[in-house]
């Protein structure tokens, strides 16, 4: 019965988090600050949900293939953020500012 | 509770198909680069849940080979987008 309801509030928390990078992906200005919107919905969104079917399956198999499934997400998230990233500085994307060029 | 799976599932899908108009309208490549990750993620999320809505276990390892996938298609592209110089010139890049 615990682990249902735990199930229940990190699935909820993760599709919260998953609605969240949507709308960033979808309104923010600039490909970094998309970066930081579309980092926080990998890493928050699908840690939550797997790992609350982590909890509601209980002992078994299957919490083990959950747990490479995430570390794999993690270590390929991580490293996608960074190189997108270094490739969006390399190439001169200017980051956005505030008003249009004018703050800082 | 497989009712609660199903419509979190179809939530995410549901903006799986919205992160779609960022890689197709992105104006850069890292945006599309970008969505395309978010949109294999999701993916991979309603793959594990559709293990749980269903109750067969054998669609775990369909979820650990595409993560594996994942790992390999995003690091080979961003390592891609990092060492190549594209071109300049041309606002749909």
């Amino acid at each position: 019965m615990i682990a249902k309801v735990i199930a229940v509030i990190l699935c909820s928390v993760g599709t919260f988090f998953f609605i969240i990078g949507t709308t960033g992906l979808l309104r923010l200005p600039d490909v970094f600050t998309r970066l930081h919107s579309s980092t926080k919905c990998d890493t928050m969104g699908a840690g939550s949900i797997l790992i609350g079917l982590a909890v509601y399956s209980g002992v078994s198999w299957d919490v083990l293939k959950l747990l490479i499934v995430l570390g794999f997400l993690f270590i390929s998230s991580a490293t996608t953020g960074h190189a997108i990233g270094r490739s969006a500085v390399k190439q001169g994307i200017a980051p956005w500012r505030k008003e249009d060029g004018e703050g800082q | 509770m497989a009712d609660f799976f199903t419509i979190a599932a179809i939530i995410i899908a549901t903006n799986a198909f919205i992160c779609l108009y960022r890689a197709a309208m992105g104006p850069t490549i890292q945006d599309r680069v970008l969505a395309v990750n978010i949109v294999g993620t999701k993916t991979l999320v309603v793959v594990a849940l559709v293990t749980f809505i269903r109750g067969s276990h054998y669609f775990l390892d369909v979820a650990m080979v595409y993560a594996l996938l994942l790992f390999v298609v995003t690091v080979s592209i961003s390592r891609w987008l990092e060492t190549t110089r594209l071109e300049e010139s041309g606002d749909d890049r």
